[in-house]
């Protein structure tokens, strides 16, 4: 590996072309790595993919801020966030910024230093910052531990506090508009760099959320499904809201939404809102081989992300593999063929039939060990290359040959699964890849990016990695990019030879951009990719094939009544997006009164339906635990919502296998209040967003040794992901058709599947 | 109301900043001996033609840090510091037995020019008759040497004796581990003690290779390329040394790989991680390096090769004799082909270029399916070239078609290495064999009947051209004004297809519904620790880890084609 040699040389090695926009202070002595970098970034761009904020921890949360990270720099997720429903306009962010964008003086840290040295002169022992945790190692601060770093950072770059911000673009407070508070007022900062307080966004997920109430340690990989399927259900509300407003208007002006709306007694949510679904969904198939009649049965079902199973000294690869391999349904696990009707062997795999524009893969690290009775951390050596292909997909789907890119690595630093530290590395646009370590941002090399695979020393190890779709030739751009800065750098710095500073020389930044900076259209990177699945193809939604097939660049618009919704696009002016939003305003007001009585005489008979619908799905589901392949793809049409459900249920789906043991002992408390509480939430916007968590606290911190913190029971405590049961499909012998009516005959009706898949899931781990 | 405990301190436990090794693996204090194991009814290898049967496994002792260069000890593991690069044991095998070497393929016996043949300033001095037999020798002694680049040398006590007793039939092993460079005698009965232990002082020695041309049995030319970019050429039976390149003084980045030039003398090519193919002449000084004029610079720039110095050059005086800079990814890995007139490369970007070298030209670039390619070797005829990379396959190329022919499925994690098994080789079927970070060891067989078989023919009823149809059509935008779809290819077809290139040749990856793929023979877990080097040898299997395990698999009696 070639080290990056000269430290102090940059300034002068820069070439001419590259110094000028720099406002660096050449009297300030330290200029920081990562400001190094981001030299000659030019002017502050519109799209927010030059902001590179570190986020506070308030105690043990760096589980929020390494995937808030990912998340900000997932580029089109970050503009889907900013821009739906509507981007909020820029003077009252500016306004707001005001007031919450703190500049700090920039040479606190030396005052503060020599007042504690003062200090430390007059009364020795203990002149340590309250929240500064204790070093023990080094007496005098260690002006490279990350310790210090984040304490001169939190002293002296900008600070940005988030406030709740929703009301200005109409939406009322939840974890998704606490999210796009932050994002917003990140973009819209003038400070390239800082440090964000994600306070209100933490007391929304506490609020909502019993199980991060503690201060505990928190699973990363848990925490970012929680995270996707509240923004689901958050945008999913907010539609239904903006549906009812719109069918409150004349047809004519709001013919689309409408014709969405007419749908929607079956499908639930309208296309537009589907933008998480668009980037993180894919579909796995499982196929069933019946070995008596040889017929093959499919079942679909979605995922948000994949959790795979590792095995010491492989590759991602060969998770993936391992994911989808063959499978033997015998003994108690008989699978019941329609064909033959009865019980029989059968063969079963997991493939993925439509490709996942982002993939998030989760590796699952923490494994429960039944001679411990406890969950531990397994540090296999784990690779991942930084590009991958998926060879687990089904002959028909499309583009099975589609090429990930590596851009952000979350790392679990730590002995096992209660305790630890999480940051992300990640790639960004077109400064390279950064460490993201709370407070601290700090540029590294891409080779530093292979350090987790989990063989070094540190307990650092890779947890969840994050793949987006890109094409070969955007790869080979990069790798040419590449080689001109490393070229350039290499000629600037041939002569020096001292490798006194760990960072790449300034020009480094250009390694591994993706994208040219100046392309601040929206989901560049992903746009260019001609075999994008195309929006119109979920089965569940036939109705709008029409209103979905012409697939665009830009990810589906918001509704919003009586005008076309903003596109996501940043480059829409913002004057265009403040009229349109006085607009809106304008006929909301007149519409709302009628809007209400709509919804409410809506929302009744809605309830009305979901019981009937749930009564129906409960008797199928008992139906259909002794005919299992009936259910084939029918669970599609029997929920209004069943979209939601199922997105949540593979998200933690393979995380279920492991977790399986104690799923059942805490499902069993929470299950029953689940089927109720699900169905209400997507439908019931009037209610306070937080009303339909309360019931579910049956596991209090007490429990914490086991059900609480780990990241395996997590998932029931959150109605939105309700279901972590059904997730078990690839191994679960019987399953019903609703899944909702699933769970309940699960915990209730026929206790004893649980453990039947349990035994098979650990037979199959083992 | 309640109140929150004060936050706990992030870093909950000291391990997670527990000091170590920077690359993971135990340090010892003191230097050890290597020891040798032979274990029982261990790790057969069943295949058609009989068992490989385990004989032993020798493993390296890992040298001590060296006093001045005490092991990075760095307690967080976020620490942004690049770690040196370091690579498991790989072993340069030597025997002067002409019965030992490998059966050859080539039909034409007509043999390549040297590299810079027809440059009058390379050409060989005139030497005296007398003298032409006798092998010129490194300058430096490395047992008396005083550079700070050289730790100290350890050499057996009956070193001499074993040395003259020895079956002269028997095979030298020479193996780098750490910081350390071992000299094996394998056929000795004692073969787990080393004639001769160098010990550098803070490079590891990446990569080496004896040649083949110059050896005798008193006489062994080696070089050997070291992390710091300096390379050693080093006769171990007058322990003579010189240093080439000297504290990177033409190029300052790990050398990754290193081989003499076939059929020469003093030249050897090393490649360097930041992207640069050198040849050096062993015997030559160092200078300053200075890219000069491009020899090719009066044609169309379509070569992604930068000659920053031709064999051409008049200036041959001093190292290096060529420089090339093929991109700045680092170069894993390169393979001179048996008719000793091209050269396949593979880069750390997915690339396999294909080099006419004596020409100095670039004749072709494919692609990996994904990830990085990491090793690379010719088929005894010249025919195939075969790749391991980090998506977990091998891949075979057809030369003369140049076009993939076949994907090999198996591994379980990334190849490390690959070669094939001469002795198993026919003009119709092939035997190789591959090791991995999964521990594994994989042979393979394939005919040439059976490659020329694309799945998509055998299986599918679907039509499966709308689904790489994007794939194609974005690749024929790209090269529309070339004028001619690449994608087919025709095995006549070589001579012209260079002649009409007027842009960098490249093939897009094909899909796998339309690529063959292909199962071992035999695929075993051969260790605990990720096996980075494998060779085949008349009687034996040989691999090497990356904590030092050597082992050894004899071949079942009769195997062998003679």
């Amino acid at each position: 590996m070639k080290l990056f040699s000269k430290g102090h040389k940059n300034g002068a090695s820069n070439p001419p072309a590259t110094a000028p926009p720099v406002k660096k202070d050449l009297q300030v002595p330290q200029i920081s790595p990562l400001e190094k970098r981001l030299q000659d970034m030019g002017s502050i761009r519109e799209d927010g993919s030059d902001k590179f904020y570190g986020m506070e921890n308030y105690g043990n949360t760096c589980y929020c801020n390494s995937i808030l990270q990912c998340l900000y720099y997932s580029v089109p997720f970050r503009e889907a966030v900013i821009n739906y429903p509507q981007r909020t306009p820029m003077e009252s962010l500016e306004a707001a910024l005001a007031k919450n964008l703190r500049y700090q003086n920039p040479n606190a840290h030396l005052e503060a230093e020599a007042l504690a040295a003062k200090q430390k002169a007059s009364s020795p022992p203990s002149a340590r910052q309250a929240g500064v945790p204790p070093n023990p190692n080094q007496k005098p601060e260690d002006k490279e531990s990350p310790e210090y770093k984040k304490k001169v950072a939190l002293q002296t770059l900008p600070i940005l506090e988030t406030k709740n911000n929703a009301s200005s673009y109409g939406m009322s407070e939840s974890l998704f508009t606490s999210l796009k508070d932050i994002f917003e007022s990140v973009v819209a900062s003038q400070a390239r760099i800082g440090i964000v307080r994600p306070q209100q966004f933490l007391d929304v997920l506490r609020r909502e959320h019993e199980m991060f109430r503690t201060a505990m340690h928190q699973d990363a990989h848990e925490f970012l499904n929680l995270l996707l399927n509240e923004v689901v259900a958050n945008v999913e509300t907010e539609a239904t809201k903006q549906a009812f407003a719109d069918k409150a208007l004349p047809p004519t002006e709001s013919a689309d939404s409408l014709g969405m709306l007419t749908s929607s007694t079956g499908s639930k949510s309208p296309n537009t809102t589907r933008w998480v679904h668009e980037l993180f969904e894919g579909t796995l198939t499982s196929e069933t081989k019946c070995l008596t009649c040889e017929k093959v049965s499919q079942r679909d079902e979605i995922f948000l992300d994949l959790s795979v199973d590792l095995e010491q000294h492989s590759s991602v690869t060969s998770c993936l593999r391992k994911f989808s391999a063959e499978e033997m349904l015998c003994e108690r696990n008989k699978f019941h063929c329609d064909n033959c009707g009865g019980l029989q062997e059968a063969e079963k795999r997991m493939k993925i039939k439509r490709l996942p524009r982002v993939l998030a893969l989760h590796l699952k690290r923490f494994k429960y060990t039944e001679d411990l009775q406890r969950l531990q951390k397994l540090f296999h050596r784990v690779v991942y290359p930084y590009h991958l292909r998926l060879f687990n997909t089904t002959d028909d789907a499309e583009d099975p040959d589609r090429l990930y890119e590596l851009y952000a690595v979350v790392v679990h630093i730590g002995g096992g699964p209660y305790h630890g530290h999480y940051v992300a590395i990640i790639k960004t646009e077109d400064r390279g890849w950064l460490l993201f370590d709370d407070e601290l941002v700090e540029p590294v090399d891409k080779s530093y990016v292979r350090n987790f695979f989990g063989d070094r020393p540190g307990l650092a190890c890779a947890y969840v990695l994050f793949y987006q779709e890109t094409t070969l030739e955007a790869v080979m751009r990069e790798q040419a990019q590449e080689d001109q800065a490393t070229a350039a750098a290499a000629e600037a710095g041939e002569a020096g030879k001292s490798n006194g500073s760990p960072f790449s020389p300034p020009l480094a930044h250009a390694q591994s951009a993706p994208m040219p900076p100046e392309n601040t259209a929206p989901f560049t990177p992903l746009s260019r990719i001609p075999t994008a699945p195309p929006l119109s193809t979920y089965p569940e939604e036939p109705s709008e094939h029409s209103l979905a097939s012409p697939r665009s660049v830009q990810p589906p618009l918001p509704p919003i009544p009586d005008e076309s919704a903003p596109p996501l696009s940043p480059k829409k002016s913002d004057h265009q997006l403040r009229k349109e939003r006085r607009a809106l305003e304008k006929e909301k007001d007149k519409n709302e009164k009628n809007r209400q009585k709509e919804q409410d005489l809506h929302n009744r008979e809605m309830y009305r339906r979901e019981a009937e619908e749930l009564k129906r799905a409960i008797e199928a589901s008992r139906a259909d635990t002794v005919d299992f392949a009936a259910e084939n793809g029918s669970p599609r049409k029997s929920s209004s919502f069943g979209f939601l459900k199922r997105g949540s249920r593979s998200l933690s789906q393979r995380l279920s296998k492991e977790k399986e043991p104690r799923v059942s002992t805490s499902d069993l408390s929470t299950a029953p209040l689940l089927p109720d509480a699900v169905p209400e939430a997507p439908l019931k916007e009037a209610e306070p967003a937080h009303s339909f968590t309360k019931p579910v606290q049956p596991i209090k911190p007490i429990h914490q040794v086991q059900p609480v913190q780990s990241p395996i029971s997590s998932p029931k405590d959150f109605p939105p992901i309700s279901n972590p049961k059904q997730p078990k499909q690839p191994i679960q012998p019987i399953r019903a058709p609703e899944p909702l009516a699933k769970d309940q005959h699960i915990n209730h009706t026929k206790p004893g599947h649980t453990a039947r898949w349990r035994s098979f899931s650990f037979k199959k781990v083992s | 109301m309640f109140v929150l405990p004060p936050p706990p301190p992030r870093y909950t436990i000291p391990v997670a900043y527990a000091a170590g090794a920077a690359n993971g693996m135990a340090v010892p204090v003191v230097e050890t001996n290597n020891t040798i194991t032979h274990p029982e009814r261990g790790c057969p290898l069943q295949v058609g033609e009989g068992t490989y049967i385990l004989q032993d496994d020798l493993l390296l002792a890992t040298p001590p840090p060296h006093p001045s260069e005490a092991p990075i000890i760095n307690p967080n593991p976020l620490a942004t510091l690049p770690t040196p690069p370091t690579s498991g044991v790989k072993l340069s095998l030597v025997t002067l037995d002409p019965r030992k070497k490998p059966p050859t393929f080539l039909k034409s016996t007509a043999t390549a020019p040297q590299f810079g043949d027809g440059n009058p300033a390379l050409a060989a001095p005139p030497v005296a008759a007398k003298d032409a037999a006798k092998r010129r020798k490194p300058k430096n002694n490395i047992i008396k040497s005083s550079s700070s680049f050289v730790s100290r040398v350890i050499t057996h006590e009956t070193s001499a004796k074993r040395l003259g007793d020895r079956d002269s039939s028997g095979i030298f092993a020479f193996a780098n581990i750490n910081r350390a460079f071992q000299w094996l005698d394998l056929s000795s009965p004692i073969k787990e003690e080393h004639l001769t232990k160098v010990l550098f002082t803070k490079a590891h020695m990446l990569c080496h290779d004896v040649n083949d041309h110059t050896k005798t049995s008193s006489h062994l030319d080696i070089v050997m390329g070291s992390s710091a970019g300096d390379i050693i050429w080093y006769e171990p039976m007058s322990q003579k040394y010189a240093r080439i390149n000297k504290n990177g003084v033409i190029n300052n980045s790990p050398v990754t790989h290193i081989k003499w030039l076939p059929g020469s003398e003093n030249l050897f090519m090393a490649s360097h991680a930041n992207g640069v193919l050198v040849v050096y002449d062993k015997e030559k000084e160092d200078a300053l390096f200075t890219p000069e004029a491009n020899g090719h610079s009066e044609e169309v720039e379509r070569l992604p090769l930068d000659v920053l110095k031709s064999v051409n050059s008049k200036n041959q005086k001093t190292n290096p004799v060529s420089f090339w800079k093929m991109a700045n990814q680092k170069i894993s890995s390169f393979s001179f082909s048996p008719d000793q007139r091209h050269l396949a490369v593979v880069l750390e970007d997915g690339s396999l270029r294909l080099m006419d070298y004596l020409k100095e030209e670039v004749l072709d670039i494919f692609r990996s399916y994904y990830g990085g390619l990491i090793c690379v070797c010719w088929s005894p005829d010249g025919k195939y070239i075969v790749t391991g990379g980090q998506d977990d396959l091998l891949t075979i190329w057809s030369f003369p078609e140049r076009k993939v022919v076949a994907r090999c499925q198996g591994h379980n994690s990334w190849v490390s290495s690959v070669a094939f098994d001469p002795w198993r080789c026919d003009q119709k079927t092939y035997r190789f064999g591959s090791v991995g970070d999964d521990c594994r060891l994989l042979l393979w067989d394939f005919s040439v009947g059976m490659l020329h078989r694309p799945r998509a023919h055998q299986a599918s009823t679907r039509s499966r051209s709308s689904i790489i149809l994007p794939n194609l059509q974005t690749n024929n935008r790209h090269r529309a004004d070339s004028g001619d779809n690449r994608v087919r290819s025709d095995s006549n077809e070589t001579e012209k297809y260079s002649e009409n290139i007027d842009q960098t040749p490249s093939h897009p990856v094909e899909p796998r519904s339309r690529t063959a793929l292909l199962p071992p023979i035999m695929s075993k877990i051969v260790g605990e620790d990720p096996t980075c080097w494998l060779g085949f040898q008349k009687d034996c299997i040989m691999t090497s880890s990356l904590e030092g395990h050597i082992r050894t698999w004899d071949r079942p009696s009769d195997s062998v084609k003679s």
